[in-house]
């Protein structure tokens, strides 16, 4: 597979390279000489003439421009080329003149210039012209030429100037095959390697989109194995959540959703989900990839006959199908016309179209192809293969398409539980019959005879059967007129008692099996419609019928494939079945090399043909052709094996190689952001919320208040598992350019937008899980080296702006504050212990506008730290109420050499306690210590005060201490191990040492904004916790975590 | 030309008045040749950009009426179409609805009168549009060739007929000339609060383009904008301080990545949000304005106050640097298969009194010189009934063929009437314009040059008109 099987025959050096023939049309250039008809001059006919002068029978004008010929013999207007004055043919003065095409898509200048010189050189063609080419356009050589038509090359030979280069530097073909690029091109190199913990985290983004655990990085990091990355491949290949991800590929192209489209109404598809699944379980099991398509396109075919219960294989095989049932289909909801059950299928064959031919069939659906040589007769041959199992004029909704997973024995169980259900139904209809009875006869009872009999029998009568006397009568006495519904008016007792009987049957009915369907195409049989093509695409205007076949410029013979009508081993036609085995074969050049190019597409953000739903004459050129054919190559002869071709593609050099933007080249490797479910899926996962579940109903989805379309509740599996409504795209996916489900989607954009700034700003996901990120630090602290305390040693030591406690100023010749904090938190306030008064310290309490002072030296203290160098101005109001007791003394201290500011005392008075500006310096403490006096009893007080600190050379804040006072503060030692491990579970690494600080900084701007103002506090959070939690979302919405290598 | 220079003068112009840059880019453009802007590598912004020749229009208000408005009941007299009525029509008819197809001509049952100095002739529906005649330039010749409302609003957004997956106009104007704003984003979207119009999200779409170049839906309702602002508690510093955060880090990384233009341009549209939190904020907030212009836009009214709001807010956004705004209405009031009698009077008192007050704002603000204002349909209507019943309950059917619409400012010549429809108001027949010549004229007027603004995409040289016939209409120029 790899470096020997390209070194092949090296003295062998007929190396046919087929290169691209085709002319661009925008081509400005004159040309000199060489024109012929077929490879300059059809094409421009192909997109402005054919419809009307060639494509089909009727000619206007008699005019068949398809060859030189017919064009010098002319339609009524004459020939239309005149050699000898070609200025004057009327090809070149009906295009010049603008007469044609009539329109308004006209002839550009260039095209007809080169129609011009064409004719002025004798209008030559390429080869003599056939006598009889029948009808319709054909395909030419020339067309058959084009690049993606080519069977794929099986034999290349390696130039000596690659292989006499120093083959260290490869680790196998792909390697070569690029270098031998690069040696043509003279354009790009192959870089060297990307670090280890690099290269783990792109393995594990894209085999499984999803980051690995720091845990799993760091043991990959610490493989001494010379061959670990072999052994990584090979463990992520074994991973389910490989089958998420790839699955999720997958099901773009075949335009997955959960609902039906097409109306309005939109309406939900509730079993699309195991077709989903299917396709999930078949790329973890490596299903050979010529299997998956066949299962896909066929499997209804391959199951053989669905009698009596349906086996394991069965249900896999009709689960595949659900391929062909992913358009979208407005016939079960409210369109069941001929333009709904035809676009079914003209989006069926889009799909089939983009995703297996990798060309757009569609386009050749109402004319011949405008560039590429797809006869309309080819699109509709295709529309044969189809046609069986999704006839138009047979047609089936979607609930009536669905197959019942339900087994012969759940099928009598139900049925037996029915019947249970059903006798007491019987019961029921009997007790009512009674009441009604019963009711009646006490009604009727209040009339007299011959009244009462004449309304018994009107009343027994059925209503349409009553004379018009007896509905008269009924009118009359209104109150006779009981019915099930009034009854209860009558005898108050019997609802509740018939509604025992409701809940009965309910109750009977839960327990028959749950009936589970798969959304499945299954071909009736012995069902041959005929397919006609369709004049202009409408079905209104049916002309010649078609066979099923396909495209005819893939096959080598120029004969379109044809598949039988009807295959007579086979209950239905077998015509998808016959078209899938072409399809897979060597005949057809195309699927492997599209499947290849969507696979390095995956790998490498860009396909080598960069639109893999257009390998046409529109789409681009491959950026190695070789490659691509190389890789089609081993792909088919390695059993289909996509495992394989990972494993192949992501052991090369190129793919190991660090980003590079040195060149803008096919094999270079460019940060790529994550897609819409990476980014959601990442989120998750680092914040400890993801789960992992496998399969199943898809998570239900909601509109927000604002009309966003959210996932409902907490729901965290994989965004894969959302629920996809066309109409309804989940808001934060879609923001990231995930596709919103039209028919399919080819190939995914990546935009930068402010819009999915402010959602990450913003967004209430982002938000939440940055909570959850951040609670999940705090639990799981990582466990910092002493260098990483080295610098984060302010954060560490930092105290919180206000604590609460009690102690003593001792006003001696040094005066010193004793600090002690009270440690008992009520919900309002700050006390010794849960008891009050507390054994020791009696009513010593803080409440967010005053407090209690203890007895003796125990004054309560408040105390504030200043976060910064400055000046502080300090205002306030101290109020002792009570006229009892002797009231208390208020005391603001400053600094650890503990200066008076000011003292107050107050009883049964109020005080203002203003401090004039004075000098603090950062982590200086201020104390606001209020003590009894002399008598311990009465000795509530208020004191309001506001801090207003003048930063140095800064802005001025405003601190007032009411709207500070809160409860217990998450400790905040262990920051710096809550940094750490928040670097590790968002980007899989540690913080870089400046990044610590930088953190670390912060931390420490928030908590003090946090804690000087109440406003930005979220009411139940810690300052330390909601500082976290933006730290967290900072990491959650930067480009780290948004990009990978 | 030296870049350096030329990336200073781009730089500075976010500062300077896009005028002193227009001029001085141009000064550097009179020596070069006229050449293309196309894209030489993959590097997308909204860093302002010299025109090819000096622009009359700065920025651009589409005003779109989705369904066709019935033009022989607005904008273009009919008297044969009277003379005739109920007599069977001779000329053959594409119909969109065959079923309730007739050949019945039916005139108008609304008078036509001349307005202003210029003379030309309104339906008394539109008596707000009539006041502002000489001021606009009526196109009575456009000219789709297609009944349907996709195919032709897809037309005038995108160039092709029925084509989706392009560019709008306005991605095009902004790929061509950037923004002129960093605080909004250059291409708003005003959406009805009935819902989306037809064709849903396709109408901003900017298909092939990168979506820098897409419209921002400007919702009809709080919160107008999406996800502007984060919960109460975070607003102001505690969110700045994370955005600073944030961006050092982006920052940080970048460095690994020079060149990375991606990483660039998610830093720059942080910040671009950042901003937006505010500017949106104020450019939304009509409470501000007199109540003269409350007056005037129709705000006091019940039926004009949704679309008048529209309208001032389309203003404010210009105002304010935004390059091009279009108003959209839900569904398609101006599609009146029935009950023309009812119908189109009711799209008329919705839409007529605010899109006169527009262009009269921007004459008293002397913003409309530089201001394009546009009015008008997909199509227009056929001239004959479309049979519901009761005569009460007929309509008209869809006509691609001919119909009117109205232009202001930027650089079109006021109070004039451009084109003409046949007798019955059926087809376009004197100076015919199609979408893609509504949009040369307007790049033209934009400083650009249709042809010459070339978008590489999947290896093709894409233009707004996609190589169609188009022509300037020099006609409609002042």
């Amino acid at each position: 597979m790899f470096l020997q099987t390209m070194m092949l025959r090296p003295s062998q050096k007929t190396l046919v390279v087929i290169f691209c023939l085709h002319v661009s049309f925008h081509c400005h250039s004159v040309f000199a000489d060489g024109l012929t008809y077929e490879q300059h001059i059809r094409p421009i006919f192909r997109a402005h003439c054919f419809d009307c002068h060639g494509a089909t029978e009727d000619l206007e004008g008699e005019l068949d421009l398809r060859q030189v010929r017919l064009m010098k013999r002319g339609g009524v207007s004459g020939p239309v080329i005149e050699l000898k004055e070609p200025g004057s043919s009327l090809l070149l003065t009906r295009i010049q003149d603008g007469e044609m095409p009539p329109g308004e898509v006209k002839v550009s200048a260039e095209e007809i210039e080169v129609i011009r010189q064409w004719i002025q050189q004798g209008a030559p063609t390429a080869r003599p012209e056939a006598a009889d080419i029948g009808m319709g356009l054909g395909v030419t050589p020339e067309e058959r030429a084009h690049w993606a038509y080519q069977p794929i090359q099986q034999n290349l030979v390696i130039p000596d100037t690659v292989m006499s280069l120093d083959k260290s530097r490869f680790r196998n073909s792909i390697d070569l095959l690029v270098q031998w690029r690069i040696q043509e091109t003279g354009r790009g190199k192959i870089l060297d390697q990307a670090d280890r913990p690099t290269l783990i985290k792109r393995a594990y983004f894209d085999l499984l989109g999803l980051p690995p655990a720091p845990e799993q990085i760091t043991e990959w990091v610490n493989d001494s194995r010379e061959d670990w990355y072999e052994h990584l491949l090979t463990a992520l290949l074994s991973t389910p959540a490989y089958g998420e991800r790839w699955g999720r590929h997958w099901l773009d192209v075949a335009g997955y959703a959960d609902s039906e489209g097409y109306t309005n109404k939109d309406v939900e598809r509730p079993w699309a989900w195991k077709y989903r699944d299917w396709v999930i379980r078949s790329l973890n099991d490596d299903k050979p990839f010529d299997e998956f398509i066949t299962e896909q396109l066929a499997g209804d075919e391959l199951a053989g006959p669905l009698e009596g219960d349906l086996s394991e294989k069965q249900i896999e095989l009709l689960t595949a199908t659900g391929y062909l049932r992913m358009a979208a289909d407005g016939t079960g909801s409210g369109a069941n016309d001929d333009a709904a059950r035809n676009q079914v299928m003209t989006d069926t064959l889009k799909i089939v179209g983009t995703s297996l031919f990798g060309l757009s069939v569609q386009c050749a659906q109402c004319h011949d192809h405008r560039y590429d040589p797809i006869p309309q007769s080819d699109y509709y041959a295709l529309r044969a293969v189809f046609e069986p199992a999704l006839d138009w004029k047979a047609w089936k909704t979607p609930s009536a398409r669905r197959v019942s997973l339900y087994t012969a024995e759940d099928r009598s169980r139900a049925a037996e539980i029915e019947a249970q259900a059903k006798k007491v139904a019987d019961q029921k209809a009997a007790t009512l019959a009674e009441y009604m009875k019963q009711a009646l006869d006490t009604e009727l009872a209040k009339y007299e005879e011959p009244l009462r009999t004449e309304l018994r029998v009107a009343y027994q009568t059925s209503a349409k059967d009553r004379t018009p006397q007896q509905h008269q009568k009924l009118k009359a006495h209104p109150s006779v007129n009981i019915t099930p519904g009034n009854l209860y008016q009558y005898i108050p007792d019997s609802k509740p008692k018939l509604a025992t009987f409701d809940e009965e049957i309910k109750k009977i009915r839960a327990t028959k099996p749950a009936e589970q369907f798969i959304r499945a195409l299954v071909e009736p049989a012995n069902h041959v419609p005929e397919t006609r093509l369709f004049h202009r695409g409408d079905s209104a205007q049916p002309r010649q019928a078609v066979g099923p076949g396909s495209l005819t410029v893939l096959s080598a013979d120029g004969k379109r494939p044809e598949f039988s009508m009807d295959d007579t081993s086979l209950p239905s036609t077998g015509r998808r079945l016959a078209f899938a085995r072409w399809l897979t074969s060597q005949d057809n050049p195309l699927l492997a090399k599209v499947i290849a190019n969507r696979i390095w597409m995956h790998h490498f953000g860009q396909g080598l043909v960069a639109t893999p739903a257009d390998f046409g004459k529109l789409g681009t050129q491959p950026g190695d052709a070789r490659l691509l054919d190389w890789l089609a190559k081993e792909f088919v002869d390695g059993g289909w094996s996509l495992k394989r071709l990972h494993h192949l593609i992501m052991s090369s050099a190129v793919y190991r190689q660090r980003v590079g933007l040195e060149d803008s080249v096919f094999h270079e490797r460019r940060l790529r952001r994550l897609e819409a479910e990476t980014i959601r899926d990442r989120m998750l996962a680092a914040s400890g919320s993801l789960d992992q579940t496998l399969y199943g109903p898809p998570l239900k989805i909601k509109e927000d208040d604002t009309g966003q379309v959210i996932v409902e509740g907490e729901q965290f599996r994989r965004s894969l598992y959302i629920q996809t409504r066309r109409s309804r795209p989940v808001g934060m996916l879609q923001t990231f350019d995930a596709p919103v489900m039209e028919t399919n989607c080819e190939v995914r954009p990546s935009s930068t937008v402010a819009t999915q700034s402010l959602v990450l700003l913003n967004g209430k996901f982002i938000l939440d899980q940055a909570g959850k990120l951040a609670d999940r630090v705090s639990r799981e602290p990582a466990k910092p080296t002493e260098a990483q305390l080295g610098l984060t040693v302010e954060l560490e030591n930092r105290k919180p702006m206000w604590q609460y406690g009690y102690g003593w100023y001792d006003q001696s010749v040094k005066p010193t504050t004793t600090f002690q904090r009270l440690q008992h938190w009520t919900g309002s306030q700050w006390q010794a212990g849960n008891e009050l008064p507390d054994s020791e310290l009696g009513y010593t309490l803080l409440r967010a506008t005053g407090g209690h002072p203890g007895s003796g030296r125990n004054a309560v203290i408040r105390r504030w730290t200043s976060p910064a160098t400055g000046f502080v101005t300090i205002e306030g109001l101290l109020s002792h109420p009570s006229e009892n007791g002797d009231g208390v003394r208020g005391r603001i201290v400053s600094g650890t050499g503990g200066i008076l500011r000011g003292e107050w005392v107050v009883h049964h008075s109020s005080t203002p306690t203003l401090v004039e500006r004075f000098a603090v310096s950062a982590g200086e403490t201020i104390d606001f210590i209020t003590d009894c006096r002399e008598g311990t009893n009465t000795d509530s007080y208020d004191w309001k005060t506001t801090i207003v600190l003048a930063r140095q050379g800064g802005d001025e804040q405003t601190i007032v201490s009411e709207k500070c006072f809160r409860g217990p503060m998450q400790s905040a030692t262990h920051l710096t191990g809550q940094v750490i491990r928040a670097w590790e579970l968002a980007y899989g690494r540690q913080p870089a040492d400046d990044e610590l600080v930088l953190a670390a900084e912060f931390l420490k701007q928030q908590m003090e904004l946090l804690e000087s103002s109440a406003d930005h506090l979220k009411e139940g959070r810690s300052v330390v916790e909601q500082a976290m939690r933006t730290l967290c979302h900072s990491l959650f919405a930067s480009n780290e975590f948004l990009y990978v290598e | 030309m030296n870049g350096s220079r030329r990336e200073f003068l781009q730089q500075q112009a976010m500062g300077v008045g896009s005028l002193a840059l227009a001029w001085l880019l141009q000064q550097e453009n009179a020596s070069a040749k006229l050449k293309k802007i196309s894209a030489q590598s993959e590097v997308f912004d909204l860093k302002p950009k010299a025109p090819h020749h000096p622009p009359k229009a700065k920025a651009m208000i589409s005003l779109f009426q989705h369904g066709g408005p019935s033009h022989m009941d607005l904008t273009d007299p009919k008297p044969e179409l009277s003379r005739f009525d109920g007599t069977d029509y001779k000329e053959d008819i594409a119909y969109s609805f065959v079923n309730e197809a007739s050949k019945k001509l039916m005139g108008t049952r609304w008078k036509f009168a001349k307005h202003g100095e210029c003379g030309t002739e309104f339906s008394e529906l539109l008596p707000h549009t009539a006041s502002i005649a000489d001021d606009i330039c009526l196109i009575r010749s456009m000219h789709t060739g297609a009944n349907g409302h996709e195919v032709s609003i897809r037309y005038f957004h995108g160039g092709i007929p029925g084509v989706l997956g392009r560019a709008h106009f306005a991605s095009w104007l902004l790929y061509g000339l950037g923004s002129e704003t960093e605080n909004l984003p250059a291409y708003m979207v005003l959406t009805d609060p009935g819902g989306h119009p037809v064709d849903g999200i396709n109408n901003w779409s900017s298909g092939f383009m990168p979506a820098l170049y897409q419209g921002t839906v400007v919702r009809p309702k709080e919160p107008r904008i999406l996800n502007l602002q984060p919960p109460a508690h975070l607003q102001g510093r505690p969110q700045q301080q994370g955005l600073d955060f944030l961006q050092t880090l982006n920052r940080r990384h970048a460095k690994r990545f020079p060149g990375e233009n991606d990483l660039e341009a998610r830093i720059a549209s942080y910040e671009l949000a950042a901003r937006m939190q505010t500017s949106a904020h104020e450019a939304l907030d009509v409470s501000k304005e007199t109540r003269a212009t409350h007056e005037m836009y129709g705000l006091n009214d019940e039926e004009t106050r949704e679309y008048g709001t529209r309208c001032l807010i389309a203003r404010r956004l210009v105002e304010r640097g935004v390059r091009f705004v279009q108003l959209f209405l839900a569904g398609q009031p101006w599609d009146n298969h029935s009950n023309l009698g009812k119908t189109l009077p009711s799209a008329c008192r919705k839409t007529d009194k605010p899109a006169a007050a527009l262009v009269k704002d921007l004459k008293q603000r002397g913003m409309l010189d530089e201001v394009l204002v546009h009015w008008g349909g997909e199509i227009g209507r056929l001239p004959v009934t479309q049979n519901q019943g009761a005569p009460e309950k007929h309509g008209r059917d869809h006509n691609g063929q001919g119909f009117s619409i109205w232009l202001a400012g930027g650089g079109i010549k006021p109070g004039m009437v451009h084109g003409a429809t046949d007798d019955f108001g059926h087809r376009a027949i004197e100076n015919i314009v199609t979408p893609n010549d509504y949009q040369a004229t307007l790049m033209h007027l934009f400083g650009l040059q249709w042809d010459k603004l070339v978008f590489n995409h999947a290896g093709r040289e894409e233009v707004i008109t996609a190589g169609r016939n188009a022509k300037v209409v020099t006609g409609i120029l002042s």
